[in-house]
């Protein structure tokens, strides 16, 4: 098992570092529908229900040990944040500016490229290995230590939460999914230029330490993925950089409130509904021949209600799923506090479900990225020597690389939830401080995730549209 | 084999329609021809505007097209390139403005009329999916844009469309079924077993190609519907009737493979002559491990993947140009097979854009109804670089061409064209007449 891990890790790995394209190919899935998905799916399923299994024999000790964190470098770190957040600001000053201009084409036009592949495919996955390097890179933080007052004019009210967070998430999601035309370089100018505006005006009423915190859903998502670096970063006085098992800082930072614990929730299920959305079943219920789909303007309801619809449904379950638990066991934690705690043990299965659902679009639309870079005013320049660059999909029509990409995601999904067992294990242990009813307390979360590795591969297998 | 590069008339028995449209034709094609034959010395004409003509680029980047939408978009390129290295159009530039679709309708509609009051393009060109045409061809009508798609859909000649919505680059799916029957009723048998999915595209296929084979003394001796979302076909097979000489098959989709390979597992190598559309295998390689089945059996190529004997000079030319080889795959990965049975009509389409603007001495949107009436009496255009599919004959009345199909055998892991069709087997009466149509 290790050693298949470690080899698909190290695929998965492969993958990324290739620059390569696209959207949904009609056909992309032929091949996937000749490979033994089935299979896949139950000894996945079966893979994570051994891991909770094991992990029942494992003295408390053991699993502590195995999530804490080595200090591997110290370092003087310059005062150099400003100038990253100013240098990022003149990087997306240029972009929107392009965005308006540039080529009318979404895979020519550098804008969309960089929100959809580099920004939200790309970052996300950076951000799991070396944690939350927005918190470096967006174009706010510089501007307002050089313009805003010390201390903010307003105090961001603290039983709002994370809401305004969650609404900034959702209404990306919707953007993503739903919108008509995500990818239009103007349309995605425009919703930049106002995201970034009322970002600026929020930091600048109620402090940019406040607002990043529970209020720009960027930081807030990258914050949550960062935790589950292996390598992280911690600045204070210069840096320390430490090494640990995946998924160490989930359990060693403080769980964030309720709104905080349901924003995790939400983003697992926005990509868990992005990737249901296209399949054959969806649209089976939707009542639309997959064969001939009649384009995102004909299910614009129905996804707008689905997406609340997936979002309701998860976070429901996940609660009731603890409900149980805690009513299986005398002495519990409160209820609350175990959402708040566990909900970040979804953060893993959250990545994974972000890459393997974006790998493709990655292998494809960062070949366009490579593309743009070398001539991004479409004028046919070619700054990176690229020659003559053709895309290709080719990747998607062979069975050996068809198989491959598919065993990356098929072991990116099961890798995941076998290290979310193992934080919600630890967290467990946490909250009821005893080996046996924390073992009890959990199943049916163990459960929830065994049946989510189903239905994450079984997304996988489906037939899309 | 029949090998027709021009259509014989005189050894042709036609119909009044097909009289009527030759007669125009010989006097436009002489135009036609002396304007596109010589690529490259076409006459330096001294611009009236130094503004670049504007080809609105409705193009597939994203949605179930995209796949398709890659390659349009890589020909498109290729022949703007071309046509601007041999002058551009009228002695101005050719400017590609391409918008995604997004594979909608709707979205569809909008860059239509991004084209006209944003981008204030010449025209708007290049859409593939039916659906997108049909969602936006009436605006294009009301913004009086000149609409040319390149579908293959019968929905431009059935006359479900306008005036200013025309098929000049590519023949429809009527006439390519249609011509498909006389090779098949005489090579392959009679008795043909159609299976296709149950749906308007399947059913196309069922009714022009049921008609088609009865005139030429076949039957269709089982028709069998399969449900669009099916996985798994073996359960079908038994309904293929023993005496059947050929089968006929179109599926689509993702689950072709899966239908390829268990039809291979339920004959085991002995059946009936197998016959198919490409379109369930474009982009595909046919060395693909599993559809070592369709070895010896037949498919409808739009244009020719794999260079033969058959090929011209002119595909190699445009071959090279795309940035295809001889396999039919991307010059820079030879895993990359092109949709080669049907990118041609971009770069055809182009041309002829080019050559209605110049008979028509099109100068800016004003003259956009000459440019339609131009186009409307463009003819016969012969098998050039401009063309290199083959030579078409275009049908001024419908808005849609006609032209050459090829069957292709595949055979040695290659598919070798072994038939090319006359333009007249694929020939159908007129269903409208847009010229009625004001303008």
């Amino acid at each position: 098992m290790n050693m298949n891990l470690a080899s698909l890790a190290f695929f998965a790995a492969l993958a990324i570092t290739v620059p390569s394209d696209a959207m949904a190919h009609a056909s992309g899935r032929g091949f996937v529908l000749l490979l033994p998905t089935t299979t896949m799916q139950w000894s996945g399923a079966a893979a994570v229900a051994l891991s909770f299994f094991l992990l029942l024999f494992i003295p408390a000790h053991a699993l502590k040990a195995l999530f804490r964190e080595r200090i591997i470098a110290r370092f003087p770190f310059p005062r150099v944040e400003t100038v990253i957040s100013l240098v990022s600001l003149g990087f997306w000053v240029a972009l929107v500016i392009i965005g308006l201009t540039g080529a009318r084409d979404p895979l020519a036009n550098p804008l969309p490229l960089t929100v959809w592949t580099l920004l939200w495919v790309g970052l996300t996955i950076a951000c799991a290995v070396f944690g939350n390097l927005w918190s470096l890179l967006n174009p706010w933080s510089g501007l307002v230590r050089l313009i805003a007052a010390r201390s903010p004019l307003l105090q961001l009210p603290e039983r709002i939460g994370y809401a305004p967070a969650l609404i900034g998430l959702l209404a990306f999601g919707w953007f993503e999914i739903v919108d008509l035309a995500p990818d239009d370089p103007a349309r995605v100018a425009t919703a930049v230029s106002i995201y970034w505006v009322a970002t600026l005006l929020a930091m600048l009423a109620f402090g940019e330490r406040a607002w990043l915190e529970r209020g720009e859903f960027l930081h807030v998502f990258f914050e949550f993925i960062g935790r589950l670096a292996p390598l992280r970063f911690h600045r204070n006085n210069g840096v320390r950089v430490t090494l640990s098992f995946p998924g160490a800082g989930l359990i060693h930072s403080p769980p964030p409130s309720l709104s905080g614990a349901l924003f995790v929730l939400i983003a697992l299920a926005i990509v868990s509904f992005d990737g249901t959305s296209e399949t054959w079943w969806w649209l089976a219920q939707l009542g639309i021949n997959p064969l001939e789909f009649p384009g995102r303007s004909a299910v614009i309801d129905q996804n707008t209600s689905g997406l609340f619809f997936a979002a309701a449904l998860l976070s429901g379950v996940f609660i009731f799923s603890l409900m149980l638990g805690l009513s299986l066991t005398r002495t519990p934690p409160s209820l609350r506090k175990a959402i708040c705690r566990l909900a970040l043990s979804i953060i893993p299965i959250s990545l994974a479900y972000h890459f393997a659902h974006y790998l493709i679009a990655l292998l494809v639309n960062g070949q366009y990225a490579l593309a743009a870079a070398t001539d991004p005013m479409a004028t046919g320049a070619d700054f990176l020597n690229l020659g003559q660059f053709y895309v290709t999909t080719s990747f998607l029509n062979t069975r050996e690389s068809v198989s491959l990409i598919w065993q990356v995601q098929s072991g990116a999904i099961i890798a995941g939830h076998i290290i979310a067992v193992c934080v919600a294990h630890h967290m467990a242990l946490d909250l009821w401080r005893d080996s046996r009813r924390a073992a009890i307390g959990q199943i049916p979360l163990a459960v929830l995730m065994v049946a989510y590795t189903f239905f994450g591969l079984w997304l996988l297998a489906q037939p899309t549209a | 084999m029949t090998d027709q590069a021009t259509p014989k008339v005189a050894e042709t028995p036609v119909d009044e329609n097909r009289r009527t449209l030759l007669k125009g034709a010989a006097a436009v094609g002489a135009f036609a021809a002396g304007t596109q034959m010589l690529p490259g010395m076409v006459p330096y004409i001294q611009a009236q505007s130094s503004e670049p003509i504007k080809v609105g680029f409705q193009v597939h980047k994203t949605g179930i097209g995209a796949a398709y939408g890659r390659w349009y978009d890589r020909t498109t390129r290729a022949a703007a390139k071309l046509i601007n290295d041999e002058g551009g159009i009228n002695g101005r530039e050719v400017e590609i403005v391409a918008e995604d679709d997004g594979t909608d309708p709707k979205r569809g509609a909008e860059v239509i009329e991004k084209f006209a009051t944003q981008h204030k393009t010449d025209v708007a060109f290049g859409t593939l999916f039916s659906h997108v045409v049909i969602g936006s061809s009436p605006r294009a009508g009301e913004l009086k844009m000149p609409y040319f798609v390149v579908s293959e859909g019968h929905h431009v000649a059935s006359g479900g469309l306008n005036r200013y919505t025309l098929q000049p680059g590519i023949t429809d799916v009527k006439s390519q079924v249609q011509s498909m029957a006389p090779w098949v009723a005489d090579n392959l048998g009679k008795k043909v077993t159609m299976i296709y999915p149950d749906f308007a595209f399947g059913h196309d296929h069922r009714d022009f190609f049921s008609e088609a084979i009865t005139k030429q003394g076949g039957e269709v001796v089982a028709k069998i519907a399969i449900p669009p979302t099916e996985k798994s076909f073996t359960k079908y097979f038994p309904q293929i009737p023993r005496d059947t000489d050929v089968l006929y098959h179109v599926m689509v989709g993702p689950a072709v493979l899966t239908f390829v390979k268990e039809l291979g597992e339920f004959f085991g190598g002995r059946g009936p002559e197998i016959f198919g559309f490409l379109d369930s295998l474009e982009a595909v390689d046919i060395n693909t491990p599993g559809l070592e089945f369709l070895n010896g059996s037949y498919f409808w190529e739009g244009n020719p993947r794999y260079t033969s004997d058959m090929s011209s000079e002119h595909d190699a030319f445009y071959r090279k140009a795309v940035g295809v080889d001889d396999t039919g795959a991307s010059i820079t990965d030879s895993k990359d097979i092109a949709t080669y049975s049907h990118m041609f009509g971009c770069w055809e389409t182009l041309h002829i854009i080019k050559a209605g603007m110049e008979a028509a001495d099109y100068s800016g949107p004003g003259d956009q109804a000459k440019l339609i009436e131009a186009v409307e009496n463009i003819g016969v255009m012969p098998h050039s670089r401009a063309h290199p599919q083959g030579d078409k004959l275009f049908n001024g009345r419908t808005h849609q061409s006609f032209g050459h199909q090829f069957i292709s055998k595949v055979e040695g892991g290659r598919l070798t064209p072994v038939h090319k069709t006359s333009i007249f087997d694929g020939y159908y009466p007129d269903e409208v007449d847009y010229t009625t149509q004001k303008l």
